[in-house]
Formats: structure tokens, sequence, C-alpha cells
């Protein structure tokens, strides 16, 4: 029980006391200061890569504990309102290190993934993960293949339903990815190969043809 | 005396909900007529929420199939809140569109006659509207919502809920939470809300006893405001000149016999004590403005019933 927990939500690199906390957070909610668990989420997702794509889950699963236990929405609103100070400052970030910024973009979406309203995206958030899509299709990104990593990886998660919100954002993002594929010249092939197979992927209705997914994954192993 | 004096204060603080605050005097805020006599409608103000919703202006990044425009100094804690409410309140007409539907067609064996009505608050058959009077309007919903989850969001609907399970809830004995569906006037659904929620305060935790009694002495309040009102109206409000003893004396008659019914045998001593009490309460809602009228009523009341 206990490690499937932490495997569920991937906690393991918090310290003990930590995990104590978000255990409990998620069995009896009301019993927590549900700011503090939030904040630690938040601080956490901001600097660990792993974490930050996974994050998502663990506050969902804190928010309708919440829900049903008190009525409240506590680290719903603090876990959004943190992230709305991270994502205004997301251009310092950027500059100051890599890995949070690519930190920041993935707990966002992925945030956006999990965290739905009524079963529904939550749209206060269409805009802000189109701006880091944006972002990281300009070309001072698209130079550097870990921002470029980033930028795929959060449209095979939610490329769809990103594309569903705002179908004239995701062809304008588009065109920008043709762009840099076409024209950029200090893209690495790692890079390029990236792009396309992004390219290819949303072309098939977001999912890849048995032919593309062999020409980009045969070397990967099960 | 002092103590009518304090009770009744809290009553003259402008209450943001309070549909008839307007104008910049606490005497004004009683008024139903403006200084120059004309009838002030009671429901033409906004709530200052209604308010920043019609005047949002578009954030440069509003999207084409976003639901509407996003005010850009919103955080996002509310922004998502605000979308519950509004997924919520179309979630639930989507179902009461449905109940009302297979309230007309019965899709299985269950008999509706004309009569019987559904358990389900949501459902009498009695009452049942055609199509076209269920309330549609988002804004309005959505107000209604709130207004429901603040009452909703209280100890003493936790308590009512968690002692009086649904199918023991009688009619008229327990509250009931409005339906907010049903097609009623603005003044009609608050008094509503209103009366639902001085209901529920019966399951207050035993500690706030004292609101209890404040909260039923509030609408109490609301019908004698409402009657002296007429008494403010009949009469020159601007000048500080006692009116015709004609007129006071029938007007003081008239608030006096409503406000405190005068059984047949009452001494004039137990008549002069209600009476301070009342002008007590006159002075404090009018905010000091009344003094002069209130002797000219004294004197001409006190007139009136030596004569009874």
């Amino acid at each position: 029980m206990e490690n499937s927990s932490k495997e569920e939500y991937k906690i393991q690199s918090f310290d003990l006391e930590t995990q104590k906390l978000l255990k409990t957070a998620l069995k009896d909610p009301g019993s927590v200061d549900l700011e503090k668990v939030s904040n630690v989420i938040v601080d956490q997702s901001l600097e660990d890569q792993i974490f930050s794509r996974e994050a998502g889950r663990i506050c969902y699963t804190i928010v309708q504990a919440e829900a049903k236990q008190t009525n409240g929405n506590v680290f719903r609103r603090n876990l959004l309102n943190r992230l709305q100070q991270a994502f205004k400052a997301r251009e310092e970030t950027r500059k100051r290190s890599t890995q949070e910024w690519v930190c920041l973009v993935s707990f966002i979406c992925n945030i956006f993934d999990y965290l739905k309203v009524n079963n529904m995206p939550m749209m206060a958030l269409v805009q802000p993960v189109y701006d880091c899509l944006f972002r990281l299709a300009q070309s001072d990104a698209l130079q550097n293949e870990e921002e470029v990593d980033c930028l795929v990886l959060q449209l095979h998660r939610i490329g769809d339903q990103l594309e569903k919100m705002n179908m004239q954002l995701m062809d304008e993002l588009f065109s920008l990815l043709r762009d840099g594929f076409l024209l950029q010249e200090d893209l690495s092939s790692m890079g390029r190969l990236l792009l396309l197979e992004i390219l290819e992927f949303r072309a098939g209705g977001w999912s890849l043809s048995e032919t593309a997914q062999k020409y980009y994954y045969s070397e990967v192993t099960d | 005396t002092m103590s009518a004096h304090q009770k009744y204060r809290y009553e003259n603080d402008c209450k943001p909900d309070e549909n008839r605050n307007k104008g910049a005097s606490r005497w004004s805020q009683c008024r139903k007529r403006g200084a120059d006599g004309s009838l002030r409608t009671s429901h033409a103000v906004e709530e200052p929420g209604k308010c920043s919703q019609s005047s949002r202006r578009p954030e440069s990044f509003t999207t084409p199939e976003s639901e509407g425009p996003v005010s850009r100094v919103k955080n996002w804690g509310d922004e998502v809140e605000a979308e519950e409410v509004r997924s919520n309140v179309q979630r639930d007409a989507h179902r009461y569109r449905r109940r009302i539907l297979e309230a007309d067609f019965p899709q299985r064996d269950r008999k509706i006659s004309s009569g019987s009505s559904d358990s389900r608050d949501s459902r009498d058959s009695k009452e049942s509207p055609a199509k076209g009077d269920i309330e549609s309007d988002e804004a309005t919903l959505i107000r209604r919502q709130k207004q429901i989850n603040y009452g909703k969001n209280t100890l003493a609907y936790d308590r009512y809920i968690k002692e009086i399970p649904k199918h023991l809830r009688q009619p008229g004995v327990h509250p009931k939470t409005p339906n907010k569906f049903k097609k009623y006037s603005r003044r009609s659904w608050d008094q509503q809300i209103k009366l639902w929620r001085v209901k529920l305060h019966a399951w207050d935790p035993p500690a706030e006893e004292g609101n209890d009694v404040q909260q039923i002495e509030e609408i109490d309040l609301g019908e004698i405001m409402d009657f002296e009102l007429d008494v403010e109206c009949s009469g020159d409000t601007e000048s500080p000149c006692p009116i015709s003893s004609g007129a006071s004396l029938a007007l003081a008659e008239v608030i006096f016999t409503i406000c405190y019914p005068i059984p047949s045998k009452i001494s004039s001593n137990s008549i002069s004590q209600y009476f301070h009490f009342f002008l007590f309460l006159m002075i404090d809602f009018c905010g000091g403005n009344f003094p002069c009228y209130v002797l000219g009523y004294t004197h001409f009341v006190y007139t009136a019933f030596d004569n009874f």
C-alpha cells in the first residue's frame, strides 16, 4: 500500500516527513494545512523534472478529497494562484534556468491535464498554456533540445484537448513549428526529428500511423 | 430606552445585498420615495458583482472559442471557481430540463397524475412549469446559485441535512431550497432565499443563539420599516415644520394600530410605553433626521389617545 501510492503519485523525491504530509492530505484533507501542502507541491514541481510531469494526479486527488470532505477548495485555489505567480515570472525563470523553465511548463500542462472542472479542462489555463508553448516555439528556444523535447512532450499529452479549446491558436502554433523545421538552420538533428514527428502526429489526428511509429520509435526497446 | 436603540442600530449600516440601498444618507437608504416624492424602483440597482461582469473588457488574447472574455485582473483561483459555478449551473439546467420532459412524457410506468407531486425538490408536477417557463438566463441562474451556495455553506445547513434525511422532510415544516429554475421576480426570489435561510437558522450550533434572535428580528424590522416609509412619505420631508394636526393624527393612529395593535382595555401609560419604543425605532432608522417630526407626532398622538 505504501509503495504503490508512492509509485502512483511519484512522491519518492520528497523527504519522509513531507511524504507523510501528502499521504494525510490525500486521506484526510481537513486535518492538514492545505495551503502548506499546495506550496510544497508547487515548490517541488518547479525544480524536479520527474515530479513536474506527474504532479497533476496527486493534485487532482487532493482537490476531490477536499471537496468531498469539507466542500472547500483551499488547496486548488492556492495551487492555482501559486501557478499564476510562477507563470507571470516565466521569462525571468527561463533566463535563469532552462531546467526550471521546462519544469514550469510541464507542471502547468500537467495541471491542465488532470485538474478538470466537471470533466472539462479549466478554461482559465488555456491561454497560459498556449503562451508557454508559443514561447517554446520561438527560434531561440527551438535551438535548445531540452526545450523542444518539453514542447513535443506537452503536445503529445494535451495537444488534442488544447486544439478542441482553441483550434486557431493550435494552427498558429503549428505554423511556427513548420517554419522552424524548414527554415531554422541552427536546429540540431534531434530537434528536427522531434519537430517532424510532432507535425506528423497532429496531421494524423493526434496519433501516429503504424509506419510512422516504426520510423520514429523502432530503436526503442519496450 | 437605550437598549432598543442599540439593538437595532445595525440596521443603519448599508448592506451590500440590500436591494433598496440607494443614495448617500442613511435616511435615504430606507426610502421608498426620492426627495421629489417619486417612487423608487427597488430593484433597479445591480449587484456589484453583476456590474463587473457586464462591464468586463475583453483581454487582448480572448480566444474565439472561449465562452466569454476574462478580466485581466482576476486570479486563476477565482476564475476557476467562477467556471465551476457556471458549469454546475449548466449541468443542473440540463438535468432539470430532462426531468421536466420526463414528467410531461413519462418514459416508464411511473404514474404522474396532475395532482401528485414527485418527492424530488425540483420536480413538483403540480407546479411543473411548461418548457417556456424555465428560468434560463445564465447570469440569473449563476446569481441564484451563489445565493444558494452561501446558504448551503453554513454549519446550520450541514446539521440540517444530517439530521433530517430527504425522505423525512415535510413541506412547510422543513426548509426547502428554492428552485432556481422556476420563474420568479427578483424580489420574490430574494424573499424566498431570506426565508429559507432564516428557517435554516433553527439548526445553528447551540452557541449561536444570539444570532438567531437577531436574524428573526431583522425580518420583523423589515415589515416595520416598510410601513414607516409610508408615514414619512406623506409628509413634507424637507422642511423642519411639523405637519398639520389632522394629517399627523391620522398617520399616528394608523402607525400605532398596525404596528402595535391596541387591545380594547389599555391604560394610557402602556400606550405611551409602546410609543416611546416606537419613537426610538424611528429615530434610529431615520438616522437622526427625525426628532422634529417626532415631537410633532408625540403631541398629536398623545392627544389622540387621551380620547380612547
